[in-house]
């Protein structure tokens, strides 16, 4: 009997079953297909609110009454003075007032005039991310007031201004507005990833365990057809129903930038037809990888139940890889494109950063994929005429 | 023609929980050391030759190590010792050449809740090296002589015990085979879909139903007085008698059945010497 008819055969049975499994199947995709998509926008909505904020130049001041002067600059300078709230340090603890406050002393005015360098205070609360983001603002606009008085006082008295700035500072930053991005975008790397492997996570247990279970595992290998052969037709309909979600997962990204409301993160998100293939390129592979794991670790479980709990120690290796990458400093190593998932995760950032991959990029996370896949189903095919009996 | 000759096989038995007396002495006494494990000898000496246009009835209690014998016959457990021949064919050196003589309903009988009685009947048959056509053409046999036919179309799932049996009856003989093992399959049938099954059984081993050669395994002594023409009793892993069950009776002295096989199957503890 030709092994190949077999292995569609089979294959073409489980995809079957895999898809009749409607509610199962439903949960996986809504999740997977509707998580990028939302997440972006949830981003989006948090850029364009900061963004607003910047661009409405308001300045929050408790006894503006007690500076004059200060008023008189900050209108002078476009922006709209505002009367703090009494109670602010609560409204700012409680994430209720979106801007730091600068708090005049009374005698400010009269200090000023002394030359006795009053005490503005800034308050923000830096877990309340909006008044912490309004801080730099502020601050620059209150160095600019003192600049201004000190460049006058010193004109007054016939001293170039320009001994006031020995050196001149010029800002440049390297990153591409993209990069920029990915500190946003690196979290849609990882949530795709997860999605591929919990996309695989029930096909991959209800084929071997499932089977198991139901007693099905035992007829099945009373047919002639090798161990391998069976292993190798189940393995692809595991791994075809996990790349489907990774394709779909992928796709959703390209009408979810439309979701994108703020303009600078649109620009700096560019998620394309290349991009998205240049994910698959990463991500097949690890799907393949990841759905012969999971079967190879389910075929030693005896019970649906038992296969879930034994597959979360493979979620948990995919879920924390990847924070390698956040917690080591020291940048990418060699040694990163070695370990899946934290490879793939690199990857994928790049591509989000609109960097180029090297061959060895490539090369070494498709090796471990390959070798993973390889492994886990010489495992099955070897455990699959036990398991099937026991 | 199904030959079994000096089958043996043992496994490794679970292992035994002691009974701590308390608490403390029950944390004593755990430890990460394997104890060495008990063999159990499932199998010790299974002889069975069942040849064409026969049903032979392999009979025993349970725990014989029916089960176990069919399992190494279909391939699934490799055997300690003997040797088996399917029409011939070695089952050791050619499983798969072997299995494919074979129709074989095992022990579990599990069905794929999500796909129709037909496409279970089919995907087996497609597994045997059948074109989905003649599949197809051949579930539509099946149906109607083991009287399924409105089950057909409708999913596994909710399927009643009788029901179940019919469509796994049906997938294991999906591709006409010349050989047809049965384990146990009128468990959960009632009276008239066992009469039904022993009506098509009784046809297949005819020469117009292509002179098949049955093996009926069964705890049941009357479905073997029924059914089968020749019978093999099983007991504690061994063949302890073969024949007709004429010849059984006469071997023993008893006119009934059920004494004749409590006899042969239980001699040692009944210290009996037969």
């Amino acid at each position: 009997m030709n092994p190949f008819k077999c292995v569609l055969a089979i294959f073409r049975k489980e995809v079957l079953d895999a898809l009749r499994d409607r509610r199962t199947m439903l949960v996986v995709l809504a999740s997977s297909v509707l998580m990028g998509p939302m997440l972006l926008f949830a981003l989006s909505s948090l850029i364009s609110t900061l963004e607003a904020k910047a661009e409405q130049r308001v300045v929050m001041v408790a006894g503006i009454e007690h500076a004059p002067s200060l008023q008189n600059f900050m209108q002078r300078q476009t922006w709209q003075v505002k009367v703090a709230p009494p109670d602010y340090e609560q409204q700012l603890r409680d994430s209720k007032l979106g801007d730091p406050v600068v708090v005049v002393p009374a005698d400010f005015e009269a200090a000023l005039v002394r030359g006795d360098a009053p005490e503005v205070e800034l308050v923000s609360d830096s877990s309340n991310k909006q008044s912490e983001s309004g801080v730099p603002r502020v601050a620059q606009l209150l160095t600019q007031f003192s600049q201004e008085r000190a460049t006058l006082s010193l004109a007054l008295r016939g001293v170039s201004v320009a001994l006031l700035s020995p050196i001149k500072v010029q800002e440049r930053d390297l990153a591409s507005s993209q990069i920029r991005a990915a500190q946003f975008t690196g979290m849609l790397a990882f949530i795709i990833l997860l999605s591929v492997v919990t996309g695989a996570l029930n096909a991959a247990l209800d084929t071997t365990a499932g089977e198991r279970e139901r007693g099905c595992l035992e007829p099945l290998l009373m047919n002639p057809v090798a161990s391998w052969v069976v292993a190798v037709g189940k393995w692809a309909a595991v791994a075809a129903v996990s790349m489907l979600i990774a394709v779909l997962s992928c796709l959703s990204f390209l009408p979810g930038q439309w979701l994108l409301s703020s303009d600078t993160l649109q620009a700096m998100f560019q998620f394309g037809w290349v991009e998205a293939a240049l994910f698959l390129v990463v991500l097949l592979p690890f799907a393949a990888a990841a759905s012969a794991l999971l079967m190879a670790v389910a075929i030693r479980c005896k019970s649906f139940k038992e296969a879930q709990a034994n597959s979360t120690v493979v979620m948990l290796f995919v879920s924390v890889l990847p924070l390698v990458a956040v917690f080591n400093q020291t940048g990418e190593e060699v040694w990163h494109l070695w370990v899946p998932a934290l490879a793939q995760n690199i990857l994928m950032m790049r591509v989000l950063k609109g960097e180029s991959f090297t061959t060895l990029q490539v090369v070494v996370p498709l090796l471990v994929c390959v070798l993973i896949t390889a492994v886990s189903l010489a495992f099955l095919t070897k455990k699959l005429r036990q398991a099937a009996v026991k | 023609m199904i030959r079994i000759e000096h089958l043996a096989r043992s496994f490794a038995a679970a292992p035994a929980e002691q009974k701590p007396r308390s608490m403390l002495a029950g944390l004593k006494t755990i430890s990460f050391k394997r104890s060495p494990r008990a063999m159990v000898h499932a199998v010790r000496a299974a002889n069975l030759y069942a040849p064409n246009g026969h049903i032979t009835g392999l009979l025993g209690p349970n725990g014989a190590g029916k089960t176990t014998t069919l399992r190494m016959l279909a391939g699934l457990i490799q055997p300690d010792a003997g040797r088996m021949t399917v029409d011939g064919i070695d089952v050791a050196t050619q499983p798969q050449a072997a299995v494919a003589r074979m129709g074989i309903l095992s022990d579990a009988r599990g069905l794929y809740p999500r796909l129709t009685a037909r496409e279970n009947i089919v995907y087996f048959g497609q597994l045997q090296g059948m074109d989905r056509d003649s599949a197809h053409a051949r579930a539509d046999v099946l149906a109607h002589t083991l009287d399924m036919r409105p089950l057909l179309d409708r999913r596994t799932d909710g399927f009643s015990q009788g029901e179940r049996m019919k469509t796994a009856l049906a997938r294991a003989l999906v591709h006409d085979p010349d050989n047809i093992v049965l384990d146990e399959p009128t468990n959960g049938l009632d009276v008239l879909a066992t009469r039904a099954l022993r009506e098509s059984l009784r046809f297949l081993r005819t020469p117009e139903g292509g002179n098949k050669c049955i093996i009926f395994s069964t705890h049941i002594m009357q479905e073997v007085q029924r059914l089968c023409d020749s019978v093999v009793i099983m007991s504690h892993g061994s063949t302890v008698a073969s024949g007709t069950v004429d010849a059984l009776c006469a071997r023993t002295g008893e006119a009934d059945f059920e004494e004749v096989f409590v006899k042969l199957a239980f001699a040692p503890e009944l210290g009996l010497a037969v």
